[in-house]
């Protein structure tokens, strides 16, 4: 089974995130950069049934500058067979932060397109953007079915079998044909630590770079980024002990949701 | 006539001739005594007084006598061989030099001549080891003599003023290698103290008697007459034993009295010193063709004395790992497979050589510390995990979220680096900007631990009082110490680059911490990627200033020595320093080199329960059984790990449990309280 996993290199999550002088996007000058973590997931997920499978390829495909090479040699230690780079400019109107979520999907799908799998995976969002899309418009773009909040995939006969992760703990099981298209969420999966062996076998992996198509111009316009400002509500709980335990215990659930 | 009565003095103290020996003692402080008085006395003794040889050997005696010196060395030769051929074949070990070699040649001095490890750490079977070697050494002439007189060639005879000091000289050894041997084997046959295993080898009783019997056959030969039948009969014994024994050594633990001095002169230099990986194919210690001439040298050399296993803390406390097992497995796999083999070590056919047991281990160091043959178990204990680390074989879901944590964080506790920035704003540390003196490092748990926070807040305080100009360095990342005791290369290389290339950034030239793992991690594992910054331990930097410390009262301490302080870098008087200011100190019975560990070392801290009693609950009773009012720590691991023992052994009024940072700042607390007038806020 051959699966093409589509993974996006984010900020890592304590990086200092500034907003660009445009005042329309992040300044990317000084961040450190990491897998997007639901992608790690799909990757995992991807490594795990080939595993269990016994054969077959792990594709790992990305857009971006050549910084996210790394994502992708990471990506080829933990496991994967080969790397796909959508080399995308570092900045102007081509540069991957320009596009919007339909022409991202359209340069990997193209990509995807040349490989022919039997399942594409990737994660059911980006940690930075977070739009939650670019999956489903792959899958639509490949002419494929697809699932989203995929937790765990297993072969079932010329198909395959999904859990989604529903709401408050429930799951749904769905079988579906191939090929087929599937964003995966966080944890279904213990990810892996990459290994020095991984990284010296990376080293001998192939690294195909692909030319990215020119971008196509946007339908929507992103006016502005803010930073989040910080919002704090204090609220007095007065009564006898039981009474601001009870109160407390509901807030604590249903308005901060941690219980 | 002379010399019969210098030998009468000499054997005065043996109980068979005592009766007889009055005289001698007159001799022996006699004035005016006249000499022939004492010959009449000894007259009667009928001893021969010299060393008695054989008549001289027909030709057909000679050539059977040198027969079987031939067959004896053949024998030997040919158990030997195997044995040489396993090391030889062995992986070279790269990055070997014989440099320092004077620091060689003193190792080899104080251990294996003076046998100062063997001493020091079991003084009892310890000296009578000692003697039994001392007088080898003494008998080293004595053999070859007694060879010689077989060859009608003997050199040394009871004449002379030298000949005449060394049969007595070797005389007195003689007795003293008898009794020791004996001694020793009561010891390992009748008192059998658990270390040596539960089974000891028929082969060590055999060896005992025939060392009784080579030291029995020289001092029988004193007292026989020359040339006679029993001179010839003593002669012949004294020289089959010699020839049995000979062959006897190769393939039993004694192998050590031929390997163990080359050993200990080859062994690294530094403690736990674990070699660089070479080339594209070398991820630790996978299969045979990993084990180095020196890693089989010391497996070679093991003499199956078990004193690393007496001070194992895992095995002391029912885990499966067993230090010496360890090294006699790998003995055990050189014999079956060959050192270049590409069979699995870990897990395979040898039984101690498992998963389990390699990532039980503490990396304490205690094992390396007590070898008396030279056997450095740490390199092969962390070997063996890196091998099943760099290649993906351990499969662990503690240590893999440590190392997805180190990866992702930058941090063993896998917290947001924004905590430890809160942190620093709270306590107004300044950041190092190149104009302070010192770097100060806080590390995981100085960053992130609630404990660890107060004890580097305390130290910063002390550094206050004392005016040293401080900074720390706006981002850190753990130093690698969880991951290269746990055997992770990459994630290891990765953090050392990135932390001296943050020390380079800032431009530090000193760094103080309060974590004894940064301390040795940062000064000795860092070399492999480039030289850090000087860096020293708070105890260092507070002994300097224990004058300027006031002097608390009352109070009863028990310091406990971190492993990763002690053994790894040999200071045990610094903190104690610090801690004698601050009240009485106590000692544990187990201190300073022979301190247990807390058992958090090792990485062990982040991965999952342990099996069988927790090494933390066996040191925290030990410390609390010395009746001490506070312990006193050094490092934010052991701190954590009492922490959480006291909780559980510590009983209604546990004592108190303090770094020697918070130490120092509560007297400094008090002073400026006293002086003030007013109230602590401590």
């Amino acid at each position: 089974m051959k699966i093409v996993v589509a993974v996006k290199q984010v900020p890592e999550r304590d990086a200092v995130v500034r907003v660009a002088a445009d005042g329309r996007s992040v300044d990317e000058s000084d961040l450190a950069w990491t897998m997007n973590e639901p992608d790690a997931y799909a990757l995992e997920e991807a490594l795990q049934l080939k595993e269990r499978a016994g054969d077959g390829e792990v594709v790992v495909l990305c857009a971006g500058p050549e910084r996210v090479q790394s994502t992708l040699r990471e990506a080829l230690a933990k496991g994967a067979d080969r790397a796909v780079h959508v080399v995308t400019p570092e900045d102007g109107d081509n540069a991957l932060m320009c596009r919007d979520t339909l022409d991202v999907a359209r340069l990997l799908a193209d990509a995807v397109k040349g490989e022919s799998p039997d399942l594409v995976l990737t994660g059911l969002q980006s940690d930075d953007l977070g739009a939650g899309q670019t999956g489903v418009v792959m899958a639509e773009l490949l002419g494929v079915p697809h699932a989203t909040l995929v937790l765990h995939v297993e072969l079932a006969g010329a198909g395959i079998k999904v859990k989604r992760e529903l709401e408050d703990g429930w799951m749904q099981h769905v079988e579906m044909p191939l090929p087929a298209l599937l964003t995966i969420q966080s944890g279904g999966n213990r990810l892996r630590y990459a290994t020095l062996m991984g990284i010296k076998k990376a080293r001998q992996k192939e690294m195909r770079e692909a030319p990215a198509a020119a971008a196509a111009k946007r339908v929507d316009e992103v006016l502005k980024v803010s930073p989040p400002t910080r919002v704090k509500q204090t609220e007095m709980l007065t009564g006898s002990a039981d009474e601001i335990a009870a109160k407390l215990v509901e807030k604590l659930r249903f308005e901060v949701k941690v219980l | 006539m002379n010399g019969e009565l210098r030998l009468a003095v000499f054997i005065c103290g043996d109980g068979r001739h005592g009766k007889r020996c009055g005289g001698s003692a007159i001799v022996a402080s006699p004035r005016g005594m006249e000499a022939g008085v004492i010959a009449v006395a000894f007259d009667e003794l009928k001893v021969s007084m010299s060393l008695a040889e054989p008549a001289a050997f027909p030709v057909a005696e000679k050539v059977l006598l040198a027969a079987v010196i031939v067959a004896s060395l053949g024998v030997f030769a040919w158990r030997l061989s195997p044995i040489a051929r396993n090391v030889l074949r062995s992986k070279k070990d790269t990055d070997f030099s014989l440099r320092p070699v004077g620091a060689r040649v003193w190792k080899f001095f104080w251990e294996v001549l003076c046998q100062a490890k063997v001493i020091e750490q079991r003084p009892l079977p310890g000296l009578a080891h000692a003697f039994v070697f001392w007088g080898f050494l003494a008998f080293a002439l004595v053999t070859l003599n007694h060879i010689a007189v077989g060859f009608g060639h003997g050199f040394l005879q009871y004449a002379g003023w030298f000949g005449t000091f060394y049969v007595m000289f070797a005389a007195v050894w003689a007795l003293l290698v008898a009794v020791s041997i004996a001694g020793l084997f009561i010891r390992r046959f009748v008192v059998r103290p658990r270390w040596l295993g539960a089974e000891v080898s028929v082969e060590s009783g055999v060896i005992a008697g025939l060392i009784f019997l080579l030291m029995a056959t020289y001092l029988a030969a004193l007292f026989v007459d020359d040339g006679g039948g029993a001179a010839l009969g003593l002669w012949w014994v004294h020289t089959l034993v010699l020839l049995v024994f000979l062959p006897i050594i190769p393939g039993t633990k004694h192998l050590h009295l031929v390997l163990s001095p080359l050993t200990v002169f080859l062994k690294r230099p530094e403690f736990s010193q674990l070699p660089k990986l070479e080339g594209d194919d070398d991820f630790g210690l996978v299969a045979g063709k990993d084990l180095t001439q020196l890693i089989a040298l010391q497996a070679y050399s093991c003499v199956e004395c078990g004193r690393c296993t007496e001070h194992c803390p895992a095995s002391t406390t029912g885990k499966v790992l067993n230090p010496k097992e360890i090294v006699l497995g790998v003995r055990s796999y050189l014999n079956t497979e060959g050192p270049g083999s590409e069979v699995a070590l870990l897990d395979g056919a040898q039984p101690a050589l498992s998963m389990e047991a390699a990532f039980e281990c503490t990396t304490c160091g205690a094992c390396e510390f007590q070898c008396p043959v030279g056997v450095q178990h740490l390199p092969v204990l962390i070997g063996l995990r890196r091998g099943a680390v760099n290649t993906g074989a351990w499969e662990d879901k503690y240590g893999t979220k440590l190392f997805l944590a180190l990866e992702k964080q930058g941090n063993s506790l896998g917290m947001s680096s924004t905590e430890r920035d809160k942190f620093i704003a709270k306590q107004e540390f300044p950041i190092f900007d190149g104009s302070q003196e010192y770097c100060l490092w806080l590390g995981c748990m100085g960053s992130y631990d609630p404990k660890g926070r107060e004890i580097v807040s305390d130290f910063a305080r002390v550094m206050r009082a004392l005016g040293t100009q401080f900074g720390v360095l706006k981002k850190e990342k753990c130093t690698g110490d969880p991951a290269r005791r746990l055997g992770n290369d990459l994630l290891f290389g990765d953090l050392a680059e990135q932390g001296l290339k943050a020390f380079a950034m800032a431009g530090v030239k000193k760094i103080v911490t309060i974590c004894p793992h940064c301390v040795r991690t940062m000064a000795t594992d860092w070399l492999e990627y480039g030289v850090a910054p000087e860096i020293e331990h708070h105890s260092e930097f507070m002994a300097r200033h224990a004058h300027l410390l006031p002097q608390q009262k009352g109070e009863s301490i028990v310091y406990h020595d971190p492993c990763y302080l002690g053994r790894y870098q040999d200071v045990y008087d610094e903190p104690r320093a610090v801690v004698a200011t601050a009240g009485e100190l106590v000692e544990a019975e187990r201190h300073r080199e022979r301190s247990f560990c807390c058992g958090a070392g090792g990485g062990l801290a982040f991965l999952g329960e342990e099996s069988g009693e927790r090494v933390s609950h066996v040191r925290a009773k030990e410390l609390i059984a010395t009746g001490a009012q506070t312990i006193g720590t050094a490092c934010p691991f052991c701190n954590s790990m009492f922490r959480d023992a006291l909780g559980a052994v510590g009983g209604e009024a546990p004592p108190q449990l303090l770094d020697i940072a918070q130490l120092a700042a509560r007297g400094l607390a008090m002073q400026t309280n006293d002086r003030d007038g007013k109230p602590g806020e401590n």
